[in-house]
Formats: C-alpha cells, sequence, structure tokens
C-alpha cells in the first residue's frame, strides 16, 4: 500500500481531531436547518421556520427547546390577536456558533479535498 | 457553506414572501389604472370624470389584494424581520417614486410644449421608458429578475395600443391593449395565489 507522505498524515489527523470536536448540537440537520434560515433573518416566527425548513410541528419544537436551552437562539412568546405567537431569534452565542460550525466543515473539506484520494 | 450560498438562501426566502403573486396585481391595478381613465374618455367622459369613475376599481382591488395579504398569505408564510441590510435595500425604492415624479415632469413638460407629439407613436417612447426604468429600478432593489421582464412587458404595452390604434384604426385600441395587459397580470395573479394556497396551508401555531 501505497504511504502517505508526512504532511499528508497530519493533515489527516488534525481533521480526525476537527471532527471530534465538531459542534454536535449545530451538526444535527434539523438544528443545522433551523439556524440557517434563522441566520440570513434578524427575527422568524415558528410559521416561518416550519414552512422554511419542512419539519413538523414536533420536531421542530424539540430541536428549538435545545437550542434554546443551549443559548444558541431566543424565544419569545406572544399572543398577537390573541393567537400565541413564537418568535424566534438567533443569539450572538448562536451565531458564533453557527459561523464556527462552518469555518470547521469548511476547513475538513477543504483539506479532505486537498489530501490524496481526496474528491 | 460559504458568505454567497448564504445570501442565496437569504434571497429565497425574501423573495418566497412575493410568490402568491402580489408584484402581478399590483402591476395589473396600476395598468388597469390607466387603461379604464383612458376608456371612459374615450368614451365621451371627461378626463376628470374618467379619472374618478376608475378611481373607486383600483382602489377596492388594492384594499382587496392588501386583506388578502394580511389574513391569507402572512400567516401561511409567517413574520419575518430581515436583516438591516436587506432593509436598506428596501427603503431605497423610495427611488422608485422620485424617478417616476422626474421622469413624469419631464415627458409632461416635453408635451406642454408639442402637444401633437402625445398622439404619436414616437410620443409612446416616453410611456414606455418609464416604467422599463420603474421596474428596473424595483428589480434591482428588490432582487427579484422578473420585475425587468415586466417592465418591459408594460413598457410594450403604450406603443403597441398607440400601433394597433393606427393600424385597425380603432380609437380604443390603446386602452383595450392597457386592459388586456392589465387582465393578464391580474390573471397570473390570480394563478400564484392559487399555486401559494395549495403549497401552504395555514398552520395555526
Amino acid at each position: 500500500m501505497k504511504e502517505l507522505p508526512n504532511r499528508g498524515k497530519k493533515q489527516t489527523t488534525d481533521s480526525l481531531s476537527e471532527i471530534m470536536n465538531i459542534d454536535r448540537l449545530v451538526h444535527s440537520p434539523a438544528r443545522l436547518s433551523i439556524l440557517t434560515y434563522l441566520s440570513v433573518v434578524e427575527e422568524g416566527d415558528a410559521v416561518y421556520l416550519l414552512n422554511q425548513t419542512g419539519l413538523t410541528w414536533g420536531n421542530l419544537s424539540a430541536n428549538v427547546t435545545r437550542l434554546q436551552e443551549a443559548g444558541y437562539i431566543e424565544v419569545v412568546k406572544e399572543f398577537k390577536a390573541k393567537k400565541p405567537h413564537t418568535l424566534l431569534k438567533l443569539t450572538d452565542k448562536g451565531r458564533k456558533a453557527f459561523q464556527g460550525y462552518q469555518n470547521k466543515m469548511k476547513g475538513l473539506l477543504d483539506i479532505k479535498s486537498l489530501s490524496p484520494g481526496g474528491t | 457553506m460559504d458568505n454567497t450560498e448564504e445570501k442565496q438562501i437569504e434571497r429565497r426566502v425574501f423573495t418566497s414572501f412575493f410568490q402568491a403573486g402580489f408584484i402581478e396585481a399590483f402591476t395589473g391595478i396600476f395598468l388597469l389604472q390607466l387603461g379604464l381613465p383612458a376608456l371612459f374618455s374615450r368614451s365621451g367622459f371627461g378626463d376628470w370624470q374618467s379619472a374618478l369613475f376608475a378611481l373607486p376599481i383600483a382602489l377596492i382591488l388594492l384594499i382587496v389584494v392588501l386583506l388578502v395579504r394580511r389574513f391569507v398569505v402572512i400567516p401561511r408564510l409567517g413574520h419575518v424581520k430581515f436583516l438591516p441590510e436587506r432593509r436598506r435595500r428596501i427603503s431605497k425604492l423610495i427611488i422608485v417614486p422620485i424617478i417616476t415624479l422626474i421622469a413624469g415632469a419631464i415627458v409632461g413638460y416635453i408635451f406642454s410644449e408639442n402637444a401633437s407629439l402625445r398622439h404619436t407613436f414616437v410620443g409612446q417612447i416616453p410611456f414606455s421608458l418609464i416604467p422599463i426604468i420603474v421596474f428596473s429600478a424595483a428589480a434591482y432593489f428588490l432582487d427579484m429578475k422578473r420585475l425587468y421582464v415586466y417592465g418591459v412587458i408594460v413598457g410594450l404595452t403604450f406603443p403597441l395600443g398607440k400601433y394597433l390604434e393606427t393600424a385597425i384604426v380603432s380609437r380604443n385600441a390603446l386602452p383595450v391593449t392597457i386592459l388586456s395587459i392589465a387582465f393578464v397580470f391580474l390573471g397570473i395573479a390570480i394563478v400564484f395565489l392559487v399555486a401559494f394556497l395549495r403549497k401552504y396551508q395555514e398552520t395555526g401555531v
């Protein structure tokens, strides 16, 4: 088997440790989708997220709760015309976590594309 | 994901708020407001009378469109506050009525100097350029490419009507052309609204 050059080995080790350090809270497809759609607006309500992400109400609610507990999003429950209205907003912490995740993933994909056998 | 992809997602989210056919409805109402007074005045009513008869029709349609947006579309799409960058772009739309006013003033001045020009084919060119410029400005600031096409269609309506007026020798050809295009836009708006209603159900959350 052809041995990888030292630089390739180092990169593989780095990328593996990067994978281990990835923010798992953001990494879930549902939560990543929620964070993505909240990152492109200042604030949006639950109906907006339901439409854009395609999640069910139960799934959205469960993932929103996890993100809220982590301090990544802020949830404001209010009444509009006597109807409950849930407003969601990405916090600074959430925005940083989302950007950090993006950078890490981009770095990982770049390393993968540079490494031998990478596409 | 890079910045470009985020911008694309933001643009897609923003344009999704215009998929219920409001732009088409507003364009149709705008053309209706131009075509109806022209038709009435050619039927023997005075200019002011014609404008007064046409105004309630446009106002009622406008109110219907705004009510549909408020009570049917927004509850299905959800409430969103866009990022400051997008809000700044939208606020720049104020330039559109300013362009319209300036262009209208220039056209008005030209026609006041040479009234006979108004009834010629060449005299319709400013009427073509104004909607093209206005729709292009709106297309640029709203980041919606289909508005360029609408600008060209609305712009071509006036010379086409004038051409038909002379070609088929009918004094109603111009307003009928404008009204036909208006009804096409209103028809497209209804199709878009029906498609929207079929795609989005009210969630009630």
